[in-house]
């Protein structure tokens, strides 16, 4: 009888040894090694600190893009040690550039002598063309310091002759153009004089002089206008040349706005820009990427432009609004045919990207269930291809 | 109730009147061939309703009334045994042992005629038979199918786990494939040819015997027998009174009661058998909750010697949490749940909901009338209905249950948030049709069938069979609204006769359909019985008729409404022959060659009444050898197969101008070839080794090209296709599988139990007509797995009655396995959809008999 529980116990253990106890291990192994690791998708404004600390530089912002896009990945490294591939990071930062202002000012009325020593403007006595000005002002301020400013009144013939109040900048050898207010501008915003009272009033009435006088134009996003503005202030340098310092005259200031798609407010000097990165295994690089999902009209515009070449799979996603992926299916989209599915959408949503672009876009798929895959996509050579 | 009680007190009535005996007569029966005990043999004494039935070693005591008689020992399969007894001056007369013979001729012919059962040695089909006390000690939690999986060329998988999602596989064809009768009946779904387990939940604790036919087999009427037959023969009159009552507990809060009781056969020729359980608790997968109940009665009575009538009711209402969507292998190992994840459920005010479940009751009568002409001649008849009621819920509007939608799940995976979705419905406004809603596809039927044979010598070694089988079916279905989570109704456009429909709770939406099947069919079977040559040719031939009514998609007015009968006719012939060497071996060889209707979807292209009058019949040819050896301690079976699937029912449609357009794949053929071998050893009195091998090759067989779609003016419509698929192998059961198991006994009364179950080459599913482009790679196979089951069986007294112990672990080694799967992208594991078996599970039964 022992031999028979012998037998039982070598049946079983016999058993045992020849499968193991996990059969599904090895798939288990290799998915986990193919792990997409910690990962995530987030917004980062640099601070102070990234700038000064981790990048030890003297100022909180980057000098050029380029070196945004070589530094920003140490910054992210050091903040972020855990994410991996797959990683997309949406970083804000602040970029020097610098707008001139001046240091030193000239305040000249265009008078009739001005206007008949040159052929051009002596019939009317006033400028109908910008090139006008630029000529006068370099016949009359040939040698004027750098970062001079002349605020220049002038009359200026557009239809109707109009007395205008501007800046004009010397920097670097080259007039800029500095916006000023017209004195029916100075009413407008509710002053009694052609000026402001303060400079704490010109801060605060510039910007909604500047939204209401471009508000039919289209300005784009980081815009930085320079606008002049008038003080009546103490005549501290001697402006009018009355050899007084202690009474009071006109002076002009330069002020630099920034539009950041809303309103407008004081220029420091940095843009606030934004670089995205992706971290490619481990490394972070710039990514250029768009996160895009189909919608509704994305499918039936895949439906209807390739019911002819794939009838089946064209008519059984625009019914069932999602991509039949079983490679067994009558209906099945390989991944060949999502790619040129996807590359159809993206030509009618950004017909006119840049070659290099690069798309992950998500659709919903049915795998024998519903749920969604995302597929990433680059233009190469004018056309959309797997990445 | 009043019935049950009646009954009762009749089985104590019984019991009283046996105690007032002369005398008491023991005596222990056993298989003649290999002297294995047989239990549940009736004995009862000539001439009286005074009977018992064996234990499970075979041992019986009968208390007789008179000091001289003779009882007459009877099992079915066997022959029965008349034993002379005196009792006079004794109390009590042990008989020793009794050997029952497999004696064909012997055989109660009527019964196994009826119920086309396969006899040892004699039919030639490869079969294996397991017995009632196989299933009752050994099935436990499990599937009632999963009693088969140490037979060949089966494949049983648990579908996605839910309680009675078990699929049937053999020899690689899917259930659809795999005809299953019950007492004779068939039971696949008559327009898709499923069969779904949990409607027969119940049967498991009625069963006497279930016998699988792999192959051709042995019924005579038209049958789906591409891979085989399941012949499930339940417990009917031929019972002593008694019963027992028992309960089961296992892993996951699996609760079973039941009780079954027979009054056995009474001096007014009539009796009964009634049977009672319940199931609650839930599956090894998360959320797939039981709440099952299931019946059984037989009622006989024997109005002559020549005529007895049967009645038997079955059935098992129940509603189960299901399992419907695989998920990647990674999915699981992410998940938290692990191989129990299930996304299939969540919770909706403090509940678990299951938006993926199935309800059904679908109980099957049957009347059975035995009618014995003469010496040579006897008519079986069966009439018999069934009505199913229920359906599978699921999801409806904007899909919010993807798996990773932590919109709806506190994280992937995790149950659904139903009280957010409620909310979301709610935030709409009252005005608003429901955003999310949950429905259910309802498929109620009826369904009546007479299936009648009569059999005669026509001399003395030739049997003649000969009968009708019809069956009328009709199917409804239609979809009903069966929650609105929140929102007050729903708008549906579906119904042209309704537009705007405004749909609550109860209501149906969406389709509403009624299909007809009917079937007539004839079949006729010769035998030869003479020495040592068995032989039987059978030839039967029915008609498939399909009729589809749309109440939805037309108007009463349209044409359309109504389609007309769509007829298929189909032939198959088959032939074996059986030759007995000596009295241990044995040989057979058979052939067949049948055909198959389509199915009704194949005719009714996207259930509309469109009409694909030249669907193909599918074709099957198959032969088969096989060897057969018994001797006291050993039996070997070994057998070969080949089975060729041809026209393999496939379509495809193209939509041009709106219209549909639909094409009949022809030619998509399987070959299906293997061997088989099956062993028992019984080296010991108390001790059983089994054993099982099956190798198939079961392979796609060719490509096929050009396929075209057309109009009906031959316009060709979009470009023709290509189906790749030769050489590809057989998705979806394990080709190669074998299992070792062994039954010892420790003491008298303490059975042990050990099986081994080892499954390899098993490829995922897929839809072979997929396959468009050339030079693919075979789809994905599965990981090779082993399964090791222990149970421990003990018998002892309970306060007088026979009781048992019956204690089962299932998966002991908590192997992780994968079970199912769908090939995805590249056919590689990380795209594959599948679901996982279950863990290390368990239950533990107790059982009294009286």
């Amino acid at each position: 009888m022992k031999k028979f529980n012998y037998l039982l116990t070598a049946i079983t253990i016999g058993a045992m040894s020849i499968v193991g106890c996990d059969p599904v291990e090895d798939i288990n192994d290799q998915l986990e090694a193919n792990e997409a690791g910690i990962f995530d998708v987030f917004d980062y404004t640099l601070t102070e600190d990234d700038y000064k600390e981790t990048l030890e530089l003297d100022y909180a912002n980057f000098n050029t893009v380029d070196d945004a896009k070589t530094l920003i990945p140490t910054v992210l490294n050091t903040n972020f040690p855990v994410l991996g591939d797959a990683s997309l990071a949406n970083v804000s930062y602040d970029l020097y550039a610098p707008v001139s202002t001046e240091s030193s000012l000239i305040v000249y009325t265009v008078s009739t002598a001005d206007y008949d020593a040159n052929p051009d403007t002596a019939q009317y006595n006033n400028f109908d063309d910008e090139e006008q000005i630029y000529t006068f002002l370099d016949c009359k301020f040939p040698n004027v310091a750098n970062r001079t400013l002349v605020s220049l009144t002038y009359v200026f013939y557009n239809g109707s002759s109009q007395t205008l109040n501007n800046g004009f900048l010397r920097v670097n050898g080259e007039w800029q153009f500095v916006l000023g207010l017209t004195s029916a501008e100075y009413t407008a915003v509710g002053q009694g004089f052609a000026n402001f009272n303060t400079e704490d009033e010109a801060l605060r009435k510039l910007p909604i002089f500047l939204l209401d006088k471009f508000k039919y134009e289209e300005i784009a996003v980081n815009t930085v206008k320079s606008t002049m503005y008038k003080l009546y202030t103490t005549d501290v340098d001697d402006i009018d040349g009355d050899g007084s310092k202690t009474d009071r005259a006109t002076y002009s200031y330069i002020v630099n706005f920034i539009y950041d798609g809303s309103s407008w407010s004081e220029y420091n000097n940095t843009l606030r820009m934004t670089l995205q990165f992706g971290n490619d295994s481990g490394v972070w690089v710039p990514d250029n990427t768009v996160a895009y999902s189909f919608t509704q009209g994305d499918i039936a515009l895949v439906s209807s432009t390739l019911l002819t070449k794939y009838p089946g799979p064209a008519d059984n996603v625009g019914f069932f609004k999602s991509f039949d992926r079983r490679s067994g299916s009558s209906n099945y989209w390989s991944d060949d045919m999502m790619i040129e599915a996807i590359g159809i959408v993206l030509d009618s949503i950004n017909p006119n990207a840049e070659e290099d672009q690069k798309y992950a876009v998500t659709v919903v798929i049915y795998n024998g269930s519903t749920t969604n895959e995302t597929f990433f996509l680059i233009k190469t050579d004018g056309a959309w291809v797997a990445q | 109730m009043k019935k049950i009680t009646s009954l009762l007190a009749l089985v104590f009535l019984l019991f009283t009147a046996a105690m007032q005996a002369q005398g008491t007569i023991r005596g222990t029966v056993v298989d003649g061939e290999n002297n294995t005990p047989l239990p549940g043999v009736n004995v009862v004494v000539n001439g009286t309703t005074n009977g018992v039935t064996t234990d499970f070693d075979g041992l019986f005591e009968i208390q007789v009334a008179k000091n001289t008689g003779a009882l007459r020992v009877s099992y079915v399969g066997f022959a029965p045994l008349t034993v002379n007894f005196d009792v006079t001056g004794k109390k009590v007369v042990d008989l020793g042992t009794i050997n029952l013979k497999m004696d064909s001729d012997a055989l109660d012919e009527v019964i196994v005629k009826a119920y086309s059962l396969a006899i040892d040695r004699k039919t030639p089909v490869a079969v294996s038979t397991i017995k009632a006390e196989t299933i009752e000690n050994e099935l436990g939690s499990q599937e009632f199918p999963e009693i088969l999986k140490t037979t060949p060329g089966v494949y049983v998988t648990r579908g996605g786990g839910g309680f009675g999602d078990a699929e049937l596989r053999i020899r690689g064809f899917n259930s659809q494939n795999v005809a299953v009768m019950i007492n004779g009946i068939p039971v696949n779904d008559m327009e898709n040819g499923n069969v779904y387990w949990s409607n027969w939940a119940g049967l498991a604790d009625v069963t006497s015997s279930m016998q699988v036919q792999r192959g051709l087999g042995a019924a005579m009427i038209g049958l789906p027998s591409i891979g085989g037959t399941v012949n499930i023969v339940t417990k009917s009159t031929d019972i002593a009174a008694g019963g027992n009552v028992m309960m089961t507990t296992g892993n996951d809060g699996y609760t079973k009661y039941g009780f079954t009781i027979s009054t056995g056969l009474l001096d007014n020729g009539w009796a009964a058998t009634a049977s009672l359980s319940r199931t609650t608790g839930e599956q090894f997968v998360d959320g797939t909750t039981i709440d099952a109940y299931s019946y059984f009665l037989n009622v006989a009575k024997k109005i002559n010697e020549n005529h007895e009538l049967s009645f038997t009711a079955f059935g098992a209402p129940q509603r189960h949490g299901q399992r419907q969507n695989r998920l990647l292998i990674d999915d699981y190992r992410v998940s938290d749940r692990g191989i129990r994840t299930n996304t299939d459920y969540g919770y909706k005010n403090g509940q678990i909901l299951n938006h993926e479940d199935n309800f059904y009751h679908k109980p099957q009568m049957s009347l059975n009338h035995y009618w014995t002409i003469n010496e040579i001649s006897s008519l079986t008849t069966s009439a018999y209905a069934s009505f199913g009621t229920g359906g599978g819920g699921g999801t409806a509007g904007l899909n919010k249950f993807g798996k990773y939608d932590t919109d709806y799940r506190d994280e992937p995976f995790a149950p659904v948030n139903f009280d957010q979705i409620v909310a979301e419905n709610k935030a709409l406004g009252a005005a608003a049709s429901a955003e999310t809603f949950l429905r259910a596809s309802i498929n109620n039927h009826q369904w009546y069938g007479a299936l009648s044979t009569y059999n005669t010598e026509l001399s003395e070694y030739i049997d003649l069979s000969a009968g009708v089988d019809i069956r009328f079916y009709k199917g409804d279905h239609s979809t009903e609204l069966t929650d609105l989570l929140g929102a007050s109704f729903y708008i549906d456009n579906n119904d042209v006769n309704n537009p705007n429909k405004v749909v609550k709770e109860g209501d149906t939406y969406n389709y509403n359909d009624s299909g007809y099947t009917n079937w007539g069919g004839l079949f006729a079977q010769a035998e030869y019985n003479k020495d040592k040559i068995s032989a039987v040719l059978s030839v039967a031939g029915n008609n498939t008729s399909y009729k589809r009514e749309d109440y939805f998609k037309y108007t009463p007015e349209d044409p359309l409404r109504e389609t007309d009968w769509i007829n298929f006719t189909a032939f198959s012939t088959k032939g074996g022959l059986n030759y007995r060497l000596d009295s241990k071996n044995n040989v057979f060889a058979n052939i067949g060659y049948f055909e198959r209707a389509p199915f009704s979807d194949a005719v009714f292209i996207n259930n509309t009444n469109i009409t694909n009058e030249n669907a193909e019949n599918q074709k099957i040819f198959s032969a088969e050898l096989g060897y057969g050896f018994r001797s006291d301690k050993f039996r070997a079976d070994l057998n070969v197969y080949r089975t060729k699937w041809m026209d393999r029912t496939y379509t495809i449609s193209r939509t041009a101008d709106n219209i549909q357009y639909t094409a009949n794949i022809l030619g998509v053929d399987a070959l299906h070839q293997g061997i088989e071998l099956e062993l028992s050893y019984r080296p010991v009195e108390t001790l059983t080794l089994t054993g099982m091998a099956s190798l198939g090759d079961w392979q796609w067989d060719n490509d096929v090209k050009n396929v075209q779609v057309f109009d009906d003016q031959q316009n060709a419509i979009g470009d023709p296709i290509d189906i790749f698929i030769d050489g590809v192998k057989v998705g979806n059961s394990a080709q190669t599988t074998f299992a070792i198991g062994a039954d010892y006994e420790v003491l008298e009364t303490t059975t042990l139990r050990a099986s081994f179950n080892y499954a390899a080459d098993y490829f995922a599913d897929y839809n072979p007509t997929g396959r468009t482009t050339p030079n693919l790679p075979q789809t994905w196979e599965m990981p090779d797995y082993g399964l090791l089951d222990l149970g421990l069986t003990h018998r002892f007294n309970f306060g007088g009655f026979n009781a048992q112990i019956n204690a089962n672990v299932f998966n002991v080694l908590d192997t992780e396995y994968i079970s199912d799967a769908q090939d995805g992208s590249g056919s590689v594991a990380s795209t594959a959809l599948v679901y996982f078996g279950a863990g290390r599970t368990y239950t533990v039964g107790a059982k009294i008999n009286f």
